[in-house]
């Protein structure tokens, strides 16, 4: 559960600077080969993909249980993976609660990325007062260790869905702004983009053909790593119900509610804990399996 | 460097004012009354006005944030609303408990992460290396939440061995190292070492895997002269990153251990921010919050400062 | 990933703090027959006089350590617990005038701290409360207890050892509120620097336990009290620790590892392993019921009596039953049936669907056109037992006969906010009930301030504004009856109307249940919210 990137990392931009055609086969070629990253994009791609279809493919309504059947263990007839504390069919509700679960942990990385991105690339871009300022008011959030100011955010706003996604989003947007900050600074440096600048080509130009290109890599991979950070944390959050609310299903809230009947049957009720770590693992794996395809460094 | 030192220092007061300002902020972004979740649900609306203005709560945000933060700077951080208490008596409490479980999941994290992925990194490609490969990314990958449930299930409920819940017969003012008290600590800070142990265990890895690339090694370990000075080369070469890491991880378990807190109901400052954050206690909630990231400043300005010392070209601005 | 260099020296700075701390305070010794309980609460009761955590506050720390004018008989477990002498040894209405009450208190009772109780203590205490004048004022103490006693004016110490009180209206119910004001020593709030956060740490009442040992969120410690005013209720263990434990499996598991010999509450679904631990579960049912709280405002389907009823017709009590692994009493009223206040309603409450799709049928309703009703429900909260389990299996049981529900789940506060803002609030968004649980310990908050007319939220807690005057009367009657038995008959009329009108849907009463270890001997649970510990010794 942490972001401790890098203050004062070293991010070798060199390797993904010039990046053509040749070069994003090679990285697929790498990745193709790298099997255990190819299982758990697979293990991933099922359960996103579960989580889609799932009105199409689960057996029963996850809202709907029939309290009489409650706590069945795994392979219950008719209950594959068993029933909840109040009935309801656990692959079903497994199945479903992989759409709020993924949403809450893959948001705060998107929105962070969008804004902390672009405070990074302007923070590197401009430099001067503008970068003291904006990254000196990210210092002051880095000052709290993530899964308190996750916590705290979501503590004062109360539970509820978009304030777990707002606090985890706030908690996202320091780290990735640095990375962006980092990697704008080294790019803009760059002979090239120096020269550019001096030929008197427009800003603009300049961020959109040199440096998105060369920033985004490397912030996207650094981004995919925080997903698996934000998908604990989100859970986190409902399993200290701070995130969803019942009868909702997702994997944290699931963990809490069914943490009571650990005295009646274990199994069933570690079974969400099981979903969120297999995602946070193939996310890792992926970003792991992305990094050393691609070579880059954080 | 001294100079260096002297400014890095300077840089905390602005970074803390701005930590209160936060903090303050957050606290009081909260919607609804800040006294409803402790009166009673039929208490009369006087007595609830008079409690308000005992705490301050009816004068406007940016003097309630000056005199809260005046008296917090001398060390007065206000009376919980729920019980009365001193906040500062209570983190008083608390604060050691919390610091214990991280350092105690800290130093497990890293003997187990050194030996892991130092072997990992010497026998790269074995199975040895896959499995503490595994087991890192394992680390970093669990919801430790649910691990505490888990070991709650085997070694408390099922096995019966170790107890489930708080911190030995006489709460936390009687913490002795002896079992009786170190059976209460085996749980949590398993669980909570487990971060650190697989963050360790891929930073030894990938640092004893560069330097044994590196051809003076690569030549040393030809001739089959990997001796104990070679092992020393590479020891005085993780230990600077992986004392760094370690050191940072000491600060994300302090403020992260909410949710194993919770778990084993371990009487620290994450149990008292849960209970402050679900009964709207206000000053508690501040005084933990504020008190919790001066910690992780107080860290980051340490760990700032003596890598400077080791290494002055690693400043950071 | 790669990070900054860096030194031992930083975590050995951080590893001498943790030492600091390490060498604080010393274990106290186990004691022989200490009984260790595990509450619900989150926190240690405030000790201070008026307890916090409700009722829970009151069994575990306000009676311990304090005493009340008027005290409840936690002797019986066979009969609801009536009102006994506690300070004061009798208390009369003035027959002249209704709204004086004088009570003789009873003499040579000491304070912890060894200072008298008299006329003085009684004034002082009741000023901490209602005299925001007073020094010893504290409106975080009003905020906990003063809502439990809107009859009072005044009070005037008439000489040493007696007191009189004066109340808003004539208020034959008076005893019953009087009996929540516990009594504190003012010797002793003087003795802490006249603070009553200090006063808390070395609390001083009159109760048959003393607090030794207080730490906060983790336990308290109390020991008997020697010289104890009732030698019958003298305690008879060593010490009594009190544990908070808010997490029902957190609860269990301690009592499994035998951290603790009782847990209040344990969760319905750990019952079997508990008992299989070879460990007992004490109930016994006491004034509380789990019901729905009907909106009445207009257009509500459940001001169609004949749906009222269907509904306490359709619910599967015995289902209901079930889920709580059998520690309930399924409800056919109000108050449990036996009780004075149970009266002779004609209307059976049990399950009967086909009685119940006949009246729905009567009303207009059936398969084509099902009743819609929307209820406000909470997931957790004090006395809700298993709310969404038990919500969510009255709604099929409603649905089998043509009422459909719909929940709206809120956080328990949340759920309680609206419940004073009352079913015409447009917070509620058109609710048509709330489930919250009541206590009918007393006549005031089991029936008057539910079903008053002029108790209507905001001003009271009548949530659905049931507006009866035929009933407002009978309440009223209720409340200028001072002799017992007299009020206790016009009690049972006013029962006896609620259950023939089906004013709400009982489900069920709770029975309180704990899980004790075989070593705790001689517990009696008696039929009240609040349970005595005197009596209780353990087996070496």
């Amino acid at each position: 559960m942490n972001l401790n990137t890098p203050a004062a990392a070293t991010i070798d931009v060199a390797q993904v600077v010039l990046q053509s055609r040749g070069y994003w086969t090679t990285v697929w070629q790498r990745l193709s080969r790298d099997k255990v990253t190819v299982a758990f994009a697979v293990l991933l791609a099922l359960i996103v993909l579960s989580a889609i279809f799932a009105p199409w493919i689960t057996p029963h309504d996850p809202y709907k249980g029939n309290i009489l059947r409650r706590l069945k263990e795994i392979g219950y007839p008719g209950h594959l993976l068993g029933t909840d504390e109040t009935g309801r069919d656990m692959l079903t509700r497994l199945i479903y609660g992989g759409r709020l679960s993924l949403f809450m942990g893959v948001m705060p990385v998107v929105n962070a990325l969008a804004i902390g991105g672009l405070l990074g690339i302007i923070a590197g871009f401009v430099g001067g007062r503008i970068n003291m300022l904006i990254m000196r008011t990210m210092d002051i959030f880095y000052a709290f260790p993530s899964v308190l100011l996750a916590i705290a955010i979501s503590g004062a706003l109360g539970a509820g869905i978009g304030n777990a996604i707002l606090s985890l989003t706030i908690v996202f947007i320091p780290p990735i702004a640095r990375v962006a900050e980092s990697v704008t600074t080294q790019v803009r440096s760059l002979d090239y983009v120096e020269a550019a600048r001096a030929s008197g080509v427009s800003s603009a130009r300049i961020i959109r053909v040199h440096v998105l290109s060369n920033v985004l890599g490397t912030v996207f991979i650094y981004a995919t790593g925080l997903v698996s950070v934000s998908i604990i944390l989100a859970s986190g959050l409902s399993f200290l119900g701070l995130g969803t609310r019942p009868p909702e299903a997702e994997w944290g809230l699931m963990l809490n509610t069914l943490r009571q009947a650990i005295y009646v049957n274990p199994y069933v009720a570690a079974l969400p804990g099981v979903m969120i770590f297999m995602t946070s693992l193939s996310f890792n794996l992926l970003s792991d399996g992305l990094r050393s395809a691609m070579d880059v460094r954080l | 460097m001294l100079g260096y030192a002297l400014r890095r220092l300077l840089y905390v007061i602005p970074i803390s004012l701005g930590v209160t300002i936060l903090v303050f902020a957050l606290v009081h972004l909260a919607p609804g009354d800040p006294l409803n979740a402790v009166v009673a649900p039929d208490a009369p609306a006087s007595v609830v006005a008079k409690l308000k203005a005992d705490y301050g709560f009816d004068k406007p945000l940016p003097l309630q944030y000056a005199q809260w933060l005046g008296r917090a700077v001398r060390g007065d951080l206000g009376l919980s609303v729920v019980n009365s208490r001193p906040v500062l008596d209570q983190l008083i409490i608390a604060v050691p408990n919390t610091l214990m479980l991280a350092v105690v999941a800290t130093l497990i994290g890293f003997t187990l992460g050194a030996i892991l992925g130092g072997l990992a990194g010497y026998f790269q490609g074995t199975w040895i290396d896959k499995f503490a490969t595994g087991f890192g990314v394992a680390g970093v990958s669990v919801p430790h939440y649910w691990l505490g449930m888990v070991l709650v299930i085997i070694f408390g409920v099922e096995l019966n061995w170790l107890p489930a819940t708080g911190m030995g017969p006489g709460g936390s003012g009687s913490w002795e190292w002896n079992w009786v008290h170190i059976r209460h600590l085996i749980l949590p800070a398993v669980t909570l070492s487990v971060i650190p142990c697989g963050i360790i265990t891929r930073t030894v890895r990938a640092i004893v895997a560069e330097i044994l690339s590196q051809e003076f090694v690569q030549a040393l370990r030809a001739k089959g002269l990997l001796n104990g000075r070679t092992m020393l080369h590479v020891i005085k070469n993780v230990a600077p990153t992986v004392l760094a890491v370690m050191g940072l991880q000491l600060g994300y378990l302090l403020g992260g251990s909410i949710l194993v807190e919770t778990v084993f109901n371990w009487p620290g400052t994450g149990f008292l921010l849960n209970d402050a954050i679900f009964r709207r206690d206000i000053p508690m909630l501040q005084g933990t919050i504020l008190v919790l990231a001066m910690f992780f400043v107080a860290l980051n300005l340490i760990v700032d400062i003596l890598q400077t010392l080791i290494d002055p070209r690693m400043r950071r601005t | 990933m790669r990070f900054r260099k860096y030194s031992i020296a930083a975590l050995s700075a951080a590893v001498m703090a943790t030492g600091i701390a390490f060498t604080l305070g010393g274990a106290p010794a186990q004691a022989q027959g200490n009984l260790r309980i595990g509450m619900t609460a989150n926190d240690v009761p405030l000790t201070w006089g008026q307890p916090d955590n409700g009722f829970e506050g009151y069994r575990f720390m306000g009676l311990l350590v304090y005493d009340a004018l008027i005290n409840w008989d936690l002797t019986s477990a066979d009969k609801p617990s009536g009102l006994i002498p506690g300070l004061a040894e009798s208390w009369e209405v003035d027959q002249a005038d209704k709204t004086k009450w004088v009570f003789k208190l009873r003499r040579g009772v000491k304070f912890h701290d060894g200072s008298d109780f008299n006329a003085d203590a009684v004034v002082f205490n009741m000023d901490r409360l209602l005299d925001e004048k007073a020094p010893q004022y504290s409106a975080r103490m009003a905020s906990l207890v003063n809502f439990r006693i809107p009859a009072y004016k005044s009070v005037r110490k008439i000489d040493d050892y007696t007191v009189e009180f004066t109340t808003q209206t004539p208020d034959a119910f008076w005893p019953y509120q009087i009996c929540y004001i516990l009594m504190a020593s003012p010797k002793q709030w003087e003795a802490t620097g006249k603070d009553w956060a200090k006063f808390a740490l070395t609390p001083s009442g009159t109760g048959p336990w003393k607090l030794t040992a207080l730490k906060a969120r983790e336990f308290a410690e109390l020991v008997p009290n020697k010289d104890y005013w009732d030698k019958a209720l003298a305690p008879k263990l060593d010490k009594l620790t009190l544990i908070p434990m808010p997490d029902a499996s957190a609860r269990t598991a301690a009592l499994l590892a035998g951290q603790v010999d009782w847990i209040e509450a344990p969760a319905p679904d750990a019952m079997k392993r508990i008992q299989s631990a070879g460990f007992s579960i004490a109930s016994n049912v006491y004034p509380h019921i789990w019901s729905w709280h009907l909106n009445r405002v207009e257009g509500s389907p459940w001001n169609d009596i004949r749906v009222r009823k269907a509904a306490n017709l359709a619910i599967d009590r015995k289902g209901v039953l079930e889920l709580l692994g059998g520690y309930a009493v399924e409800a056919t009223g109000h108050v449990v049936k036996g009780d004075p206040w149970y009266g002779k309603p004609s209307f059976e409450i049990k399950t009967d669907v086909e009685a119940a799709k006949k009246l729905l049928a009567e009303a207009g309703f059936g398969p084509d056109k099902p009743v819609k009703v929307k209820m406000l429900i909470s997931a957790s909260g004090s006395g809700q037992m298993l709310p969404l389990q038990m919500n969510e299996y009255m709604q099929q049981s409603l649905k089998a006969v043509n009422i459909d529900v719909d929940f709206e789940v809120v956080e328990w506060q949340a759920l309680l906010d609206l419940w004073r803002a009352g079913g015409k609030s447009p917070q509620v968004k058109g609710a048509h009930g709330v489930n919250i649980s009541y206590t009918t310990q007393d006549p005031y908050s089991a029936f008057t301030r539910l079903m008053r007319s002029d108790l209507a939220a905001p001003v009271g807690v009548n949530f659905g504004y049931y507006n009866d005057p035929e009933m407002d009367k009978l309440l009223n009657d209720a409340q200028n009856t001072f002799e017992p038995k007299a009020r206790d008959e016009v009690l049972a009329k006013i029962h006896t109307k609620m259950v023939d009108d089906a004013l709400f849907l009982w489900v069920v009463h709770d029975v309180g249940p704990r899980a004790i270890s075989p070593k705790v001997k001689d517990f009696v649970q008696v039929r009240n919210w609040f349970q005595s510990l005197s009596g209780v010794t353990m087996a070496k």
